[in-house]
C-alpha cells in the first residue's frame, strides 16, 4: 500500500507540474483468478494482473481526465501532460470540482489469502452438484473468480484513502432440456468470501435452477391482458437500475426530461415502498467504501415510504442542478420487504404473470417499456399455471411503482442486492 | 511501431515444452471520448491501455495470463503463468485430449497507420456541432453530441508459425435529440453521424458537413412526437435495413456461434435445414462484403487463422457455424477465424465480425405497397438474444403501413420473435444493404462488431403500451 500512496503522490505532482490548478487522481493494483466452465466442462484457468492510474485535472475552471494502465514513473509524466492539455482545449464550467477534504480514512473488506485447490474444488462440487439435483440443466457458462485489489484516491485538497479488497464471486448461465425442448437462458451471480460454503447452498442457486426446469414445456400466452406482473429479485434488480438510470441518474436531472425532476418530497410509489443504497449492509460483500467522485460512501434512501428522497447525482450534477450530492454511488440496493409470504403474494393474484427475466428496449424517457417476459409463468386464480413462452409486456416504471399489489417477505441476498418479490398492478401482457 | 518486435524472440525463448501451443499477443489501446450535454462537457477524456498476454493449452485445457506491462520480464510472467495454469488444469482433471489442430500458419502485416488528432479537435467539432442544434432548434428538451475515437493495435504470434500485426481505428460521432409532447412526456432519437474505420481525421473536417442528417433527425423526432403506439400483437412489418443488422446479429448470429451451440442453442439440431425463407442469405463477413472492404475488417482472429467469410444461411438452409479452433476441430470443419479477444487481458472466444443478411431483388416503394396493414420499423436502440432463437428489439422509430402507404410515426416499441419461424415469414428482400460499424456485443468480454442488412418483410410480434 505504501507504493501505491508513493505513486499517488507522484501523480499529483506530475498534474501539479504539467500545470494542473487542482488534481486528483485513484491509483490501482489488483489480481484476478478465473476458472472458466464452457457446456459443462472447464476450459480455461485465467490469471490477470492489473493496474491503473485515473487522473482528473482542473486549469483555469476547465477540466480534463486521463486513465492509463501503467504505474511507470515515464508514463505517468505522459498522461499527466495529455490530461492538463485535454483541460486546457476544454471550455470552463463553474461545476467542475474534486473533492472535498472531510475525513481521510483507510478501508478493508472481504477475505485475504485466496486457496487455488480450495476454489478450483468447490466450483467442480457446483458443478456436480447441478448434475446431481438438476439433470435437465446444461451449463452453458459459469465464470469463478476470486479478485483482489488494492487502492488509492488522492488530490490536492489532502483527501486520501486507501482501500483494500478481495472476494468471490461465481456467475451462471444456463438453460433446461429435454429432447430437442430447451428453455430461454438465465443467469445469476453471486459475490461472497467464504470458500468453506457449498456454492449451491449460497444465494438463490437452488431455486434458480429448479424454477429453470419448470420452465420446460412453456407455451405462448393467448391474447392480451391487464393484470399483475410479479417480479423475482434477479428481474427486479434490472427493472429498478432502469429506474435510477432514467428518473434519477445525472443526465436526466441535467437535462431536465426526468418525470422526477420536481419529485423531491413527493409520493412517487405506494406506501409500502422503499428503495435504498445498501453498500455498508452486512449482507452486502466489498461493497462501496469512497464515492466515485471522493466521498466516503454513506447507504441513503431513495424512496422512503413511497416519498422520493434523493436523487442519484455526481457532485457535478449536484452543484450544476443546486440539489444534493447523493452520499453513494454505489449500485448496491435494497427494497424493504413486506410482511406476506411469497406463496400468499401468489395467492392473491388473480390473473398475472411471474417474470424471472426481462429482455426489453430501452425504456423511452417517461418510462414507457416494453419487452419480452423471459423464464416466466402464467398466474391465474391464485396459481402458476404453467410456463410461457414468447409474451411480452408493457407498462410505465413511473406509474408501475405507484401501483404496487404486494411485496414479498422473503428476499434475496446475492452479495450486492437484498430484494423481495414485488409485485406491481396495470401491466399489459400479450401472447404470441 | 517498434514496442512489439521482440515478441517473437521471447516466444522462442520462453515459452515451454510442456505446452502443446502457445499465443502470445502483445496489444495497445488510445480512445478518445468528448461529450456534451445541454452544452456542458461533461466527459473529456482521453486512456491509453496496454499489455502482454498468453494462452498455453494442454491436453485439452487452457491457461491464460496476462499484464499491463509490455517488457521482456511481463513476457517471461505471463508465459510461465498461462503454462502453469493449464499444468493446473491438467493435473487436476486429466482430460487427456490430444493437441489442438492449429490453423495452416499465417505472416500479416497492416499497411494502415493511425492519425491521431488533439483533443481540442474533438471539443471543437462537438462543440460547433452541439452549437448549430442550440441555434437552429432552441425548443429541443435536451440535446447530447458524442464523439468516439480510438485505435486497437494487436501483434500477435503463436508457436505453430503464425504472426499478425493489425489496426482496429473506429471514429464515430453519436447526437441525441429529445422533446417534449403535448402531454408531458419526453420522446428522444439519435443517430450514428458518419465516421468508420479509419481516425478522426480521415471522416471529419467541417462540423457543417452532415448538418443534413442532423435536420433528418429532428424531423423525424418531430413526427414521433405527434406518435401513436402500435397495436400490440404479430403484424406484417417491414424491418428496415438499419434495423435489420440486428437480425443478423441478435436473431440468428448468437445462436450459431459453435460455443453457444455446443451449449444447447437451438442452432444444434437445424445443421443442415430449413430454417429461413429461400431468399434469405447470411454471412459473417471476415474483411470484404459484397465487393467492397467490410466495415470493421478482421484478417487474421486471435487464435493465428487466417480469416474468410463464415457462410450461415444458404438459400434459407443453415449450411455452418462461426468457429474457433477448438470447435472447428469438434464439427470437422475449416476454421474462418472467429476467434477474437477484446483487451489484452482477455482470451480469444467466438465472436462475430461483420455479420449480415444479404440484399434481395426488392425495392422499398414496393415492400411498403404491399403490406395492407403494418408497421415500417427503421430505427433501433438495442437488442438482446436467446439461446432458443427468441429474440427482441428495441424500436425508437417507425411508422405504421396503412394500404400500401405509411402513415403515422410510432413512439417506442418493442419487437420479438423466433428466429427461425420469424425468417421462414420473409418474403421481400430490399435490394440494398445497410450497415451499422459503431456497435458493441457483449459476451464476457465486449467486442466492435458491424451488422447489415437489407429491408425485410417479415411477420413478427409487437409490444404496445
Amino acid at each position: 500500500m505504501n507504493k501505491l500512496k508513493a505513486t499517488a503522490e507522484y501523480v499529483l505532482r506530475a498534474l501539479k507540474n504539467a500545470g494542473a490548478d487542482h488534481a486528483q487522481c485513484s491509483v490501482s493494483s489488483g489480481k484476478k483468478e478465473e476458472f472458466n466452465i464452457d457446456a459443462g466442462e472447464f476450459s480455461l484457468l485465467r490469471s490477470v494482473f492489473n493496474s491503473g492510474v485515473s487522473m482528473k485535472v482542473l486549469k483555469d475552471g476547465k477540466m480534463g481526465q486521463t486513465f492509463i494502465n501503467s504505474l511507470e514513473e515515464q508514463d505517468i509524466d505522459a498522461a499527466a501532460l495529455e490530461c492538463v492539455q485535454s483541460a486546457e482545449a476544454s471550455v470552463p464550467d463553474e461545476s467542475y470540482c474534486i473533492a472535498s477534504l472531510t475525513e481521510n480514512a483507510d478501508f478493508e473488506d472481504g477475505t485475504t489469502h485466496p486457496d487455488r485447490d480450495v476454489f478450483f474444488d468447490r466450483v467442480r462440487e457446483f458443478l456436480a452438484d447441478i448434475g446431481k439435483e438438476f439433470p435437465s440443466i446444461m451449463v452453458e457458462q459459469i465464470i469463478a473468480e476470486y479478485t483482489e485489489g488494492i487502492s488509492v484516491l488522492a488530490n490536492t485538497n489532502g483527501v486520501l484513502y486507501t482501500q483494500k479488497n478481495a472476494n468471490y464471486s461465481v456467475g451462471a448461465m444456463y438453460s433446461a432440456h429435454n429432447g430437442d425442448e430447451s428453455t430461454s437462458f438465465n443467469s445469476f451471480g453471486i459475490d461472497y468470501t467464504d470458500p468453506d460454503q457449498r456454492i449451491m447452498d449460497m444465494g438463490d442457486s437452488r431455486e434458480m435452477f429448479a424454477r429453470c426446469e419448470a420452465e420446460l414445456g412453456m407455451r405462448p400466452l393467448e391474447g392480451k391482458f391487464e393484470g399483475v406482473a410479479l417480479f423475482a429479485p434477479g428481474c427486479l434488480d434490472s427493472m429498478l437500475s432502469t429506474v435510477l438510470d432514467n428518473f434519477c441518474s445525472d443526465s436526466v436531472i441535467v437535462e431536465g426530461t426526468s418525470p422526477w425532476k420536481n419529485a423531491i418530497g413527493t409520493k412517487v410509489a405506494d406506501e409500502s415502498f422503499t428503495l435504498r443504497v445498501i453498500s455498508h449492509d452486512d449482507r452486502v460483500v466489498c461493497g462501496e467504501r469512497v464515492t466515485d467522485d471522493g466521498y466516503i460512501s454513506e447507504d441513503f434512501d431513495i424512496i422512503k415510504d413511497g416519498i422520493l428522497q434523493d436523487f442519484c447525482l455526481s457532485e457535478y450534477a449536484a452543484r450544476k442542478t443546486g440539489l444534493t450530492r447523493a452520499p453513494s454511488t454505489s449500485g448496491c440496493i435494497g427494497v424493504t420487504p413486506g410482511k406476506i409470504m411469497l406463496a400468499e403474494l401468489i395467492d392473491s393474484i388473480e390473473k398475472g404473470i411471474l417474470v424471472c427475466r426481462f429482455s426489453g428496449g430501452e425504456p423511452a424517457t417517461n418510462g414507457d417499456f416494453s419487452g419480452v417476459a423471459k423464464n416466466s409463468f402464467y398466474i391465474e386464480n391464485g396459481r402458476i399455471a404453467h410456463p410461457v413462452s414468447e409474451t411480452m409486456i408493457s407498462g410505465n416504471l413511473a406509474a408501475m411503482l405507484k401501483n404496487v399489489v404486494g411485496i414479498s417477505e422473503e428476499v434475496s441476498c446475492d452479495g450486492t442486492c437484498v430484494l423481495p418479490y414485488v409485485a406491481f398492478g396495470g401491466i399489459t401482457v400479450s401472447g404470441g | 511501431m517498434g514496442w512489439f518486435i521482440l515478441l517473437n524472440d521471447y516466444i522462442l525463448k520462453y515459452a515451454d515444452g510442456a505446452a502443446q501451443h502457445t499465443e502470445i499477443r502483445a496489444q495497445q489501446a488510445f480512445n478518445r471520448a468528448v461529450t456534451l450535454v445541454g452544452g456542458n462537457l461533461v466527459s473529456n477524456t482521453r486512456t491509453r491501455t496496454g499489455g502482454v498476454c498468453a494462452r498455453v493449452y494442454k491436453n485439452g485445457l487452457w491457461g491464460f495470463s496476462s499484464k499491463g506491462e509490455y517488457n521482456e520480464e511481463s513476457v517471461r510472467a505471463v508465459l510461465e503463468a498461462a503454462r502453469d495454469n493449464a499444468l493446473f488444469m491438467d493435473r487436476k482433471l486429466s482430460l487427456g485430449k490430444p493437441p489442438i489442430q492449429t490453423a495452416p500458419p499465417v505472416q500479416y502485416e497492416t499497411t494502415l497507420t493511425f492519425k491521431d488528432v488533439e483533443q481540442k479537435t474533438l471539443i471543437d467539432y462537438a462543440s460547433a456541432v452541439d452549437n448549430y442544434i442550440k441555434t437552429k432548434y432552441p425548443g429541443l428538451a435536451s440535446r447530447t453530441v458524442s464523439v468516439r475515437s480510438g485505435c486497437i493495435e494487436k501483434i500477435l504470434h503463436t508457436d505453430s508459425g503464425s504472426f499478425a500485426h493489425q489496426l482496429f481505428p473506429r471514429t464515430y460521432y453519436i447526437i441525441s435529440m429529445a422533446a417534449e409532447t403535448a402531454d408531458g412526456d419526453t420522446v428522444e432519437l439519435f443517430d450514428i453521424i458518419g465516421g468508420g474505420y479509419g481516425s478522426f481525421c480521415e471522416f471529419y473536417d467541417d462540423p457543417m458537413q452532415h448538418t443534413d442528417r442532423i435536420d433528418a433527425l429532428y424531423e423525424e423526432l418531430m413526427q414521433k412526437k405527434e406518435g401513436i403506439f402500435p397495436e400490440a400483437g404479430m403484424c406484417d412489418c417491414i424491418i428496415g435495413s438499419a434495423v435489420a443488422g440486428m437480425v443478423a446479429h441478435e436473431a440468428v448470429g448468437h445462436t450459431v456461434e459453435a460455443d453457444l451451440v455446443l451449449s444447447g442453442s437451438v442452432a444444434a439440431s437445424n445443421l443442415n435445414k430449413q430454417v429461413a425463407s429461400p431468399i434469405v442469405n447470411m454471412v459473417d463477413f471476415a474483411h470484404t462484403a459484397l465487393g467492397k472492404p467490410a466495415p470493421l475488417p478482421v484478417y487474421v482472429d486471435d487464435e493465428g487463422t487466417q480469416c474468410e467469410d463464415s457462410v450461415l444461411i444458404k438459400d434459407g438452409i443453415l449450411v455452418g457455424y462461426m468457429n474457433n479452433l477448438e470447435s472447428a476441430a469438434h464439427f470437422g470443419v475449416k476454421p474462418c477465424g472467429n476467434a477474437r479477444a477484446y483487451g489484452f487481458a482477455d482470451e480469444p472466444i467466438i465472436r462475430m465480425r461483420n455479420t449480415a443478411v444479404l440484399p434481395g431483388k426488392d425495392k422499398l416503394e414496393d415492400m411498403i405497397a404491399s403490406v395492407e396493414n403494418g408497421y415500417y420499423l427503421t430505427r433501433t436502440a438495442n437488442g438482446q438474444a436467446d439461446t432458443t432463437g427468441e429474440f427482441m428489439f428495441g424500436v425508437c422509430m417507425g411508422y405504421e403501413i396503412k394500404n400500401g402507404k405509411l402513415g403515422r410515426a410510432l413512439r417506442d416499441t418493442t419487437i420479438s420473435g423466433v428466429a427461425f419461424n420469424m425468417l421462414k415469414t420473409v418474403d421481400m428482400l430490399s435490394d440494398t444493404i445497410e450497415w451499422d460499424f459503431a456497435g458493441f456485443c457483449g459476451k464476457k468480454q465486449p467486442m466492435t462488431v458491424s451488422m447489415g442488412g437489407p429491408a425485410i418483410k417479415c411477420k413478427v410480434n409487437i409490444g404496445g403500451r
